[in-house]
């Protein structure tokens, strides 16, 4: 409870790192802020081109929106996506990269995974304005469902930064760990349902039959994916304007907040130790 | 009973000193899950206390656990064993001007420094003018920090790091920064804050320094305590015993 209070009481200096983070990011580039959608832009162009136009995927219908437009279905899961990315990839170095630091000044470490996620955040927002405008031109009505949209932000935000936190822990131990996360990243964006409908992962699991003798699909494997239900969940709200499942829902929740507390209770664990062991 | 404001109660700190650490993935699976360490003992049952309002030095050889113990008064390091604590808000000041973000100017910088520092935003809006004044870098304010000369730099970290005003102050030998009148005006700061009941724990090798600012001294050497008291007389016994 006490360490609940110190990060309460840190807030202000939460707050100066993230504009750290955000103001310091693109200074002297004369597009700025502009950057940040540069990476996106890129990667649907490629990944439309590829999978759309060369392997020609079935079509994408939004049910009821009626949008019919692969690159957009495309976005609505890879701006997520992409966030998450950032949030473990620069999470899992915060401890070790701010080294310097951790060993001169006394402060709640844990406002430095958080402000960095806080940073991401900022521009993952930027992103979906963009997408949403983009929606709405196009002829979804995705208006009221923004609030719904900015909820579901914060909870995979607060799922992405504790899985963060474990691994800024991790990586203090192992610094093999930074590199490994490149690959396994890798791995997980092509197993993640990003670039291809879960469909075709359900047309080959009920072709496969149970897998090697377990009771288990490689439906049931995919769904042990936490990342894919999130997927789900805003492109059912942004591509679909539906409510997604609840029971998606509930196991969102879930392990977002077991994320979390596994990595806040880490923090609370080993925060004391990190100076010496950086 | 004189009132004490920092009470360190028979601390001691070790550290594994490793001689094949498994920080790889690699040596833990081939090694299996040990590592081979040796206990090395930084402090040891170190007791003493400052009290409100005075100057105390922190003396002793390279080695000596000084830096060790500044680390444990400053919250970075915890005591294996024995206890700190404090009457008041403790701020330390080991390093000037950590956490600055080159890209960003001086005046962003305050903020940011001074808030890692624990201090809040109305805090440093009032001691803002202060902070500029004292460290003398106004023309350059609104520069990237990355483009001050270093002296610039230090003083202006040491600046915001004096001006946070805690009951306690826990410093390490930072007041060799900057030039001839800077250092001056340090130590007009310091005698100032002396002046307002402060209380100051510092390290330092400058054993005039040590005699001039400070009221008690603690000597250590190898992790031990081997005399409080009063600065002079510890002084003095220290630099007996180094010269001999």
């Amino acid at each position: 409870m006490s360490y609940l209070g110190e990060i309460w009481g840190s807030r202000e200096l939460l707050q100066n790192l993230t504009n750290r983070e955000v103001r310091g990011k693109y200074r002297r580039t004369a597009l700025g802020q502009l950057w940040s959608l540069a990476n996106p832009i890129a990667a649907i162009v490629i990944y439309t081109f590829i999978f759309s136009f060369i392997f020609r995927l079935p079509a994408q219908v939004g049910d009821p929106s009626g949008l019919n437009n692969y690159a957009l279905w495309l976005v609505c899961g890879l701006l997520p996506w992409l966030f998450f990315n950032r949030v473990l990839a620069l999470g899992t170095d915060s401890l070790v990269s701010n080294a310097g630091l951790i060993q001169k000044v006394y402060f709640p470490r844990i406002v430095l995974p958080l402000s960095l996620t806080n940073a991401t955040f900022f521009t993952w927002a930027l992103e979906m304005g963009v997408l949403v405008l983009a929606l709405s031109l196009l002829g979804a009505f995705v208006l009221p469902w923004i609030p719904l949209v900015v909820v579901f932000m914060v909870v995979f935000a607060v799922f992405s930064v504790g899985l963060g936190m474990i691994f800024s822990i991790i990586n203090v131990y192992f610094r093999d760990l930074a590199y490994l996360l490149t690959i396994v990243l890798q791995f997980w964006f092509y197993l993640t349902p990003i670039l291809y409908p879960i469909e075709l992962v359900v047309t080959q699991s009920e072709q496969l039959g149970l897998l090697l003798g377990t009771p288990l699909t490689l439906l049931d494997v995919y769904s042990l994916n936490p990342v894919q239900g999130f997927i789900e969940i805003f492109r059912n709200l942004l591509y679909d304007n539906r409510m997604p499942e609840l029971a998606t829902v509930v196991v969102a929740l879930g392990w977002a907040i077991v994320a979390f507390v596994a990595g806040a209770w880490m923090y609370a664990k080993k925060e004391k130790q990190l100076a010496e062991l950086l | 009973m004189t009132d004490w404001a920092v009470q360190v109660m028979d601390v001691s700190k070790k550290f594994r000193l490793y001689h094949e650490r498994n920080q790889s993935l690699k040596s833990a699976i081939l090694r299996g899950k040990t590592s081979r360490h040796e206990d090395f003992w930084a402090l040891q049952n170190v007791s003493f206390d400052v009290i409100e309002g005075k100057t105390h030095g922190l003396i002793g050889s390279n080695g000596s656990g000084k830096s060790t113990l500044l680390k444990c008064l400053a919250k970075i390091y915890w005591p294996t064993s024995g206890e700190i604590q404090y009457r008041g808000r403790m701020a330390s000041l080991l390093e000037v001007g950590s956490g600055f973000h080159l890209e960003l100017s001086g005046r962003e910088n305050i903020y940011l420094n001074g808030s890692i520092l624990g201090m809040s935003k109305k805090e440093i809006d009032g001691k803002f003018d202060e902070i500029v004044d004292f460290s003398g870098v106004e023309k350059f304010l609104d520069q990237p920090v990355k483009n001050y000369s270093s002296g610039m730099y230090v003083r202006l970290g040491f600046s915001i790091a004096i001006n946070v005003n805690p009951d306690i102050l826990v410093v390490d030998e930072v007041l060799s920064v900057g030039d001839e009148e800077f250092q001056r005006k340090s130590f007009d700061k310091f005698r100032d804050l002396k002046k307002a009941g402060k209380t100051i724990i510092l390290v330092t090798h400058a054993m005039a320094v040590v005699k001039d600012l400070c009221d008690t001294a603690t000597w250590l050497n190898k992790g031990s305590v081997v005399e409080v008291g009063g600065a002079a007389r510890v002084v003095d016994a220290y630099l007996d015993s180094v010269e001999n």
